[in-house]
Formats: C-alpha cells, structure tokens, sequence
C-alpha cells in the first residue's frame, strides 16, 4: 500500500520539525544562560579594572628601574652565592616590594602589579626559576637587566640572532635543548638556511670571545640573554607580552579611556543594565531540566527506541507511517501520551486539539480554545485578511454581550481594545496569552484526569512487531533496533489491546 | 685559460683563489670582531660602564668599519666580474651573504649602544644599572684588534664636548654602515636563497676539539642544592681516613714500644 507523497512528505517533516523542536528547546535554555552571565561579566570586569588601574608605558618602567639603582634611596642588593662564585647585584622579591611601597607610597596590590610587570617585561629576571615570569614576595632572588637587552620596539629580536643564540646553546648544551627550542632551531635552519654557515661561526665567535671573561661574568652574561629570549620568543603557551605591542596599554589593567561621547556610554550602560535584570537560570539547573527532558522524551524518540511496528526505511512496511498520521480514527498510545507532557504538545497535534475542543465543549468553556486559535489564524495567516479577522474576533469574543465571551481581565482587555483600532498582525497577543495560561493551569489539568482522556490512552493502539517468521521458531527482526517499548515480546502484546483495523 | 679582460683586476684563476682566500680571511674577522663588539656592548648602561668601556667600544668599532669597507669593495669588485667562473662565484655569494649579516647585527648593535648611551650619560654614574657583571672588556678589544696587549692609554674624565663629539661620530657612522648595505644591494645581484651553505649544518657540538671544550665550560650551577651534601660526605670521608692513619700509626708505636 502506498502512501501519497504529500502525507510521506509531511510525516517526515514532522520527524525532523521534531528534532529541530528538541534543538530549538536547547539552544533557548543556553540563551538565557550564557549571554546574559557573559554581559555580567563583561561590566563587573569593567568595574574591576576601573579600579586597579595601572598603565606602565615602558618609558615609565624604565624610569622606575633607573630610581632603584640610586645608592642612597634606592634597592638594597645582596650578593648571590653559588658554588664558588659570589656574584653582587640581587634582590628578593619582598626587597622590591618593601622599596615600592616605600617610594611611591603605594598599597601593596600595587606594587605586586608593578613589580609584576617589570618582571613580565624583562626589565627584572628571576634567578631560580628563569622560566616562570612571576615576580614572587617571598626570598626569591631577581636581578636587572642590561638596558642592551631592555625590551624595544624599535629593534625587535630578527630570526637570526635567536638562530645564533639557539647555536651557542646547542653547542654549550651538546645539543640538550628543550623540545620546543628544538623545533625552532630545524625551523630557523630551513628558514634562514642561506646564512647558516654565518650563524655557526658567529656563535662559535661569540663563545670566544665570552671564554675571554672571568666565570662570574660568564655566568651572569648567560643569564641575561636567558631572560631575553625567555621573553621575546617565549616558550609555546607562555603569555606573549609583546604581542600587544609595548606601546598599547597592557589589557589586563587598562585604565578605560574615555575617548566616545556620552551618548555611547549612556546606551552602554542601558545595555548592561538590561542584561543585568535578564532573567538567569544556573546552568546547572538548565542542564537538569534539559536531562529530564531528554529522558521524557526518550521513549518517544524514534531513533534512540526503534519505532514500532518496524521501521520504513528498512522493512519497507509504511504502517508506522499509516499510523501517524495527522488524523487517524484510532491515535498510538506514545501520541496519547506526549498530550500529557505539555499543553503545547496537546495544542500542536490536531488530534489533540480536537478531544480537547470536545472536552471542553462538555465544560462549556470551548469559547476559549476557539478565541486562542482565532488568535493563532491572525498571527499565521494572510496579511491582506488580518482587519476582517480581527473584526470577526472582536464581534464574537470580545463584545461585551458577545455569543463567545471570554474572560480576559480589565487591563489586558483594555489594551487589546485600544490596540483593534490600529490591527496588526499581534495585537491579540496578550489578550491570547492570557487565555492560553488560563486554559493551562485550569481546563488542561482537568482534562488529563478527565474520563474521556483516560478512555482514549486506553483504546490508543500499541502497534505489534511485525514478524514474518519462515519457519515456526525463528523471528525476522524487522526493524533495525530492538524495541524495549513493546516490553516482553509476543505475549505482552497479545494480551494488551491488539491492532484495531 | 685565457686571459680574462675585466675593467676591476686583472687576475686570472689563481688569482681568484687568493681573491677568494683574502676574502675569507677578512670575513672571519670580520665575524670575530662582531662578536667581541656585541659583548662589549651588553655591558653598556651596566655598572661596568665607563670611559674605558667606551673607548673599547670605540676602537672595536673603528676595526669593524674597516674591515667592512674593505671586504665590501673587494667582495663588489669580484661579484660584479661577470667572467667569474661559477664555483668561485658561488664561494663569493656565501661570503657576500655572511658580510651582509655581520653587517646587519653590527647595525643594530651599534644602533642599541648609540641610544642606550644616550640614556645612560657617564656623568651620572649613580644611575648605571647594577647588573652584577664585573669584570672589563680589555681582553675582548685586544682579541677583537687581534693585539696580544693593549696599551691602556687612560683618559678618565672626557670633556663634555668629546662626548657629544663621539655621538655624532657614531651617528655619522650608523648612517655610513646604512648606506653601505643600501649600496651593497644596489650594486649587487645576489638571490640570498638561492646560496647553499657548506659546514656543520646543525653547529654539531662535538665536531671540533674547540665547541668540545666550550662545552665544558657550560655553567649550569643554578642549582647549588646537591652539591654541599656531595662536600660534606667528602669531608667526612676524610676525616674518616685521617682517624684511622692515626690509629694505625698509634698502634704501630705501641707495638714498636712494648716489643
């Protein structure tokens, strides 16, 4: 038996329409979740950064490391003992602090911050850890860096001296270099392989000419041009404070310059005001209601339970189909069942919508369904007739003395009447939103007590699986998944209410 | 071979050899005195800063220049014969492409010392950086003026005219070295990618006897922690040894006593 294209056509749709409802469902949770918490966020940080606001321009640093080096009034200097050198010129990172506190009379969030970035910059290194660009307030020893290594825009470390610095290290390091410097040195190699001889002899000068210095110096050259690498090619993952350029305010403590008119920043405000009053749900809470939602609707679902009688795709059996369709004289039991879930889904299939309306009828309050699915006509329908149905509305529902009264309270009504002299397409809304929660909480919960739902979940058909068995014991699976939803197999489904034809 | 008619020399091929031997030899030292200048120059700003380091600075400066007008016209000359046989043409190209590299670091080092002097004016010497280093250059002009000894002519106070004297001399040849690069590509039609270098292609550590030894001299004593515990154990095998010589050699003069 064939099913006509357009009722196949529309059965599928109603599958995927069903799919992109569950999609739709999901992305309307994380819409109120996540933008609404990312405007927060955005001002709160705003905020924040209004007030911890430092800007250091290297200009600036420098000048602050230039006023550390004053003998009388400026940084206390210790003497870093390894093995057999001592080695004059450290400081610990509490000295530092203790000094900008004292010199520029600071809080010490502050000085943590500058003294943070001089580190971040260059302009101070570490000497236990040289890979972490932290200044730490505690014993840990730092010292400064040659202005000849000071960060500069104006002469940016070129590929060919990091080519050579990676071939002092190599040849110093008997080729122990970290796996990233590595990579860089076979990149640099391809890159710059013309001057390649140039790069090893000079870094075979250059270590010459280093070995002409006492052990200390050695050490301490070694060092700094560490720390210069360390920071103008850093370490794969490593903040890159020179991608933003030294010359931008650094983002993490930007004073917020005011360079717009005041009507931008009024609208800013009304803007993050608003999202600050949007209605916000914990994710946590979003994602349960999202799981019980999925776990109501799993049964339903025709690919995650396998469809019953078989599936069409592949036993090529369209009853399922036949069985689903829009109007069927008997409805399947999984149908009778999602009316139950929401009144939305009641509403939306026109099975449903019709047992209601005869529901209703006996309560005699079907004025109500009518007058909301007048209001959808309008709201859906064609342009050209949107006067004369609202005038029909008007005339039937909501005259005073109307055949089809419906009770809309004082306000909304009001508001609906001024708005019928101008009609547009959505001028019943709030007139049809309020009859709809009013059929929800009271008519809708009545009628899934109601006898006549009860009845029909009863008399609603449980297809069997079809089995076409060749011979006596053995079962042709005819679908491609199993089917829990049929339960305990041939003799649960004898004994329920067989296929009524 | 015969004899070739160029407007620039007139060598033929063994000629050429030596051209190319001279210019090796000058390049190489030309790469060496780079080297010694850019050390000398991280010391800049630094708390070893001083007239002498400038004067050092000076005198590396002045051989750098040399050396690089002469190889920049002897290299010119050679690259610009165009009956150059290809195998040393080629040779020229690796020379032509490591001076141009010298040249770009000794630019911008000097470029560097030029401004950071400019900060770090000798007058105030309170504001020199403390950068632990201690040590002075001496040893590095004389190997980069190839001098087994300096002459230390000491001049400790310069005029302050001298000074500003010496920046301009350095600005003017800054500019010098600028035009020297521009010049040399004008002139000069070499594909720098198309120069295939020979060598170590990896800078291999242990090729020589020379990077062997520079190798050992790696400093890694940032960690200082191990090694005191390693000291004491030795001191206390010493002590250790030193008690049981004194037991023995007690008891060897009990013995010799009692006997």
């Amino acid at each position: 038996m064939h099913i006509r294209c357009e009722d196949e056509i529309k059965l599928r749709k109603g599958g995927t329409s069903r799919c992109a409802f569950y999609f739709t469902h999901v992305c309307l949770f994380f819409y109120f979740v996540c933008i609404p918490s990312v405007c927060a966020c955005c001002f709160v940080c705003v905020c924040v950064c209004v007030c911890v606001c430092v800007c250091l321009s290297p200009l600036q640093m420098e000048k602050v490391i230039v006023a550390m080096q004053d003998p009388d009034m400026g940084m206390k200097m210790r003497n870093q003992r390894l093995l057999i050198t001592v080695i004059p010129h450290a400081m610990t990172g509490r000295d530092m602090i203790t000094w900008l506190i004292q010199k520029y009379c600071i809080c010490e969030e502050e000085a943590l911050h500058i003294s943070g970035m001089l580190v971040r910059y260059g302009y101070v290194y570490p000497l236990k850890e040289p890979r972490s660009l932290v200044l730490r307030p505690d014993e840990s020893p730092y010292r400064f860096q040659t202005p000849y290594f000071w960060t500069s825009t104006r002469w940016p470390a070129s590929e060919l001296d990091y080519a050579i610095y990676l071939a002092k290290k190599n040849i110093r390091k008997q080729g122990e270099l970290m796996e990233y410097e590595k990579e860089r040195y076979s990149v640099l190699h391809k890159r710059i392989n013309h001057t390649w001889d140039f790069v090893v002899m000079q870094a075979r000068e250059q270590l010459r000419a280093s070995k002409q210095r006492r052990k200390a110096d050695r050490i301490v050259l070694e060092c700094q041009e560490q720390a210069y690498w360390l920071i103008n090619r850093p370490q794969p993952g490593a903040h890159n404070v020179l991608d933003m350029g030294l010359e931008r305010p650094n983002n993490l403590s930007a004073r917020v310059t005011l360079n717009q008119n005041s009507d931008f920043y009024k609208s800013e405000i009304e803007t993050c005001r608003r999202a600050l009053g949007r209605n916000r749900v914990k994710s946590s809470i979003c994602l349960e209601s999202f799981v019980k939602y999925s776990e109501q609707y799993q049964n339903h679902d025709p690919i995650m339970q396998g469809c019953l009688p078989s599936n069409p795709w592949i036993s090529d059996d369209t009853a399922h189909w036949t069985m689903n369709l829009q109007i069927v004289p008997i409805p399947s039991r999984l149908r009778v069942e999602r009316w139950s879930f929401s009144f939305m889904e009641l509403l939306n299939d026109i099975m449903g919508r019709r047992e209601f309306m005869i529901y209703l009828e006996k309560e005699f309050s079907a004025e109500n369904l009518c007058f909301w699915q007048a209001c959808e006509d309008i709201r859906h329908g064609e342009s050209s007739r949107i006067v004369e149905k609202v005038e029909e509305i008007y005339k039937n529902f909501l005259t005073p003395g109307a055949a089809r009264w419906v009770n809309v309270d004082s306000k909304t009504m009001d508001k609906t009447l001024k708005g019928i002299r101008h009609p547009h397409r959505f001028v019943m809304d709030d007139a049809q939103m309020h009859i709809y929660f009013l059929m929800k909480k009271d008519s809708y919960p009545r009628y899934l007590k109601s006898d006549l739902y009860k009845n029909l979940l009863a008399k609603a058909i449980v297809p069997q699986e079809t089995k076409k068995s060749v011979f006596p014991f053995m079962r042709r699976q005819r679908h491609s998944s199993p089917s829990p939803a049929q339960g305990d197999g041939p003799a649960g489904a004898d004994s329920a209410a067989g296929p009524h034809v | 071979m015969p004899l070739v008619n160029n407007k620039v020399g007139d060598d033929c091929t063994v000629g050429t050899d030596q051209a190319l031997a001279d210019g090796k030899a000058l390049v190489d030292s030309l790469i060496k005195v780079v080297a010694c200048y850019r050390q000398l120059a991280s010391c800049v700003g630094g708390c070893t800063d001083s007239l002498q380091l400038r004067d050092e600075l000076r005198q590396t400066r002045e051989k750098a220049q040399m050396l690089a007008m002469s190889i920049c016209s002897h290299l010119t000359s050679h690259l610009r014969n165009r009956s150059l046989p290809e195998g040393q043409r080629k040779e020229m190209e690796l020379l032509w492409v490591a001076f141009s590299s010298s040249l770009e670091l000794l630019h911008v080092d000097m470029c560097k010392v030029f401004y950071v002097a400019e900060i770090f004016a000798l007058a105030n010497t309170d504001a020199l950086v403390k950068t632990g280093v201690q040590g002075g250059g001496s040893e590095m002009v004389a190997r980069a003026l190839s001098l087994p000894d300096l002459n230390q002519t000491q001049s400790p106070t310069l005029p302050a005219e001298l000074e500003s004297q010496e920046r301009s001399t350095m600005e003017r040849e800054i500019s010098q070295i600028d035009r020297m690069i521009d010049d040399m590509e004008m002139k000069v039609n070499v594909l720098r990618w198309m120069v295939e270098p020979h060598g170590p292609q990896r800078a291999d550590p242990l090729s020589s006897t020379d990077s062997s030894s520079l190798g050992l001299l790696s400093v890694d004593e940032e960690q200082p922690g191990p090694r005191p515990l390693c000291q004491r154990s030795q001191i206390f095998v010493l002590l250790l040894m030193s008690a049981v010589v004194l037991v023995s050699a007690t008891l060897s003069i009990c013995i010799v006593f009692f006997s």
